[in-house]
């Protein structure tokens, strides 16, 4: 009863989705990458920039935004975005989304997000995908009732590059919160293209000696009873990441991150993407 | 070719000895001495071990059953449908879909290192069965089929003649069999623990069928990001005992 319930509720909001979704068509003008469609409905809106950063990098720069800088409960997003051959387009949001409780009612929100790609073999695509716990300095941790994001990137039409979606539902037998664990960040970034192959290089070293000083078996065995007190070498990595190439020769690579401070997450972005300035115009996180 | 392509997308392979009751086929299947490699990978145990996630016996209750939830969310989908058509069309559909699915290059490579083998010990031992040969073999000339373990066991236990709610079932069930064998294995629980933890968590995983099954491939998600991140970190550790 209780699964099929959740299959009705699930439909409903897929129908949701397609009434709202926004629409993007990125395509070479006069030899540059621009946005020659760009279609929005409530509560989403496109910001396109006409220059980011100097006039040499070809790159188009399309920040979202949510109308009142948050969602509510009710409230469905998703985006269709066309990048066309040798074209390269930066997605990003101005400030983080919030998520605010609608008033009366205790976590019943519920958001839906959901993020198609189209891409040819020279296109360029950068993601920065992540969603934080709430006001977790209130107390405020993973207290919502459900929330899914999707990114489909297909290739050439139809070939699934990258389908991705997560979902953090409360659920009677595992809480959100259970599952997180202490981090109160979880991101996701996806480098797709030949442009950028020298920084995904990089970012996959840089993770892999980031994590190989984190990484280390425990001297002792599982306590019998409860957890440990604050032993250093015992207590958690604050800042967790892995990095995975995808795709026929591995033109992505996809960096997944969970943290315990939405800081160390725009340290680490900055410090990554801090070689795109070229590509792009500006560093993005400066 | 054609023939062969033919009679394998057909499906309806009557099992050549009728008298033997399918119990003897399924418990093979899913009996850990089947050798497909299963003893290779810990799920991503290992590296949350390492990451220092799990530091006592309540720590790996609740990571098996997050592991069991992310089963059943991602890949139920795709036992389903591929026992209720175990054609190689829709095998090779299934099989790219999921390719890009899991975006966790370490759980990727296991999948597809499990699934090889699965199918080519279910091709030389169920010979009643010969488009499992065939499919193989098809599959292996084609040179772009990654052979993923899910659609695989979705396909073999569909030509056997399973349900999907079984082979649903059935595959829950070898996924806790082998999280518990490899938390025996790195030390977490002893072997009597393990088959404790094991009936106890049973009714867990039970559950998570019931709530993820006979979905489409379309809805197939994933529910724990945390372990994903750590399992994707199995390549970075300095000193281990699995692949994954």
């Amino acid at each position: 009863m209780a699964a099929h319930r959740h299959r009705e509720r699930e439909r409903e909001m897929e129908s949701k989705i397609e009434a709202a979704t926004g629409k993007l068509v990125v395509k070479k003008v006069g030899g540059k990458s621009t946005v020659t469609r760009c279609f929005s409905k409530y509560p989403l809106k496109f910001i396109i920039p006409n220059k980011v950063g100097s006039s040499e990098t070809d790159a188009v720069w399309v920040y979202t935004l949510t109308y009142g800088g948050g969602i509510v409960s009710g409230d469905s997003i998703s985006c269709e975005i066309t990048v066309a051959d040798a074209c390269t387009a930066v997605l990003t949001t101005q400030a983080s989304t919030k998520v605010y409780k609608s008033l009366g009612s205790k976590s019943s929100e519920q958001i839906l997000e959901k993020q198609i790609f189209r891409v040819v073999l020279d296109s360029s695509l950068v993601i920065v995908d992540w969603i934080t716990s709430g006001r977790h300095e209130s107390g405020e941790k993973w207290d919502f009732e459900l929330y899914r994001s999707t990114n489909h990137i297909f290739l050439e039409g139809d070939q699934p590059l990258f389908l991705d979606s997560v979902l953090l539902e409360q659920g009677n037998i595992t809480n959100i919160a259970e599952r997180m664990q202490d981090y109160q960040v979880i991101a996701m970034v996806i480098l797709l293209g030949p442009k950028l192959k020298q920084i995904q290089i990089q970012v996959q070293e840089n993770v892999r000696r980031m994590m190989s000083e984190q990484l280390y078996l425990p001297s002792t065995g599982l306590r019998p009873h409860g957890k440990t007190q604050s032993d250093h070498f015992l207590a958690k990595p604050s800042f967790v990441v892995s990095c995975s190439a995808f795709g026929p020769k591995g033109i992505g690579i996809v960096v997944r991150i969970a943290a315990m401070t939405t800081e160390s997450v725009y340290r680490f972005l900055q410090h990554q993407l801090a070689g795109m300035e070229t590509l792009l115009g500006v560093s993005p996180y400066s | 070719m054609e023939d062969d392509q033919a009679n394998v997308s057909h499906g309806k392979e009557k099992q050549a000895s009728v008298e033997l009751p399918l119990h003897w086929s399924e418990w093979q299947l899913l009996d850990s001495i089947l050798p497909t490699g299963g003893f290779a990978h810990s799920f991503g145990l290992e590296a949350a071990i390492q990451a220092r996630l799990i530091s006592c016996p309540d720590d790996l209750r609740t990571y098996v059953i997050h592991i069991l939830e992310n089963t059943g969310s991602l890949l139920l989908p795709f036992v389903c449908t591929a026992t209720m058509s175990p054609d190689l069309e829709t095998w090779h559909k299934l099989d790219r879909m999921l390719d890009a699915t899991l975006t966790n290059e370490v759980s990727r490579k296991a999948s597809t290192a499990q699934g090889s083998a699965l199918l080519r010990v279910a091709a030389s031992v169920f010979t009643e069965v010969p488009s499992l040969k065939k499919m193989r073999e098809i599959s292996l000339s084609f040179g772009d089929v990654a052979f993923h373990h899910a659609p695989l066991f979705g396909i073999i236990c569909g030509l056997l003649g399973l349900h999907r709610g079984t082979s649903q079932r059935a595959y829950m069930f070898i996924t806790l069999r082998d999280i518990i064998s490899a938390a025996t294995r790195l030390n977490l629980v002893g072997p009597l623990g393990a088959a404790v933890l094991q009936h106890q968590i049973a009714f867990v995983a039970e559950a998570m069928l019931k709530k993820w099954k006979d979905r489409a491939v379309e809805e197939a998600c994933q529910t724990s990001p945390l372990l994903d991140t750590v399992q994707g970190c199995h390549a970075y550790l300095f000193s281990r005992l699995f692949c994954s």
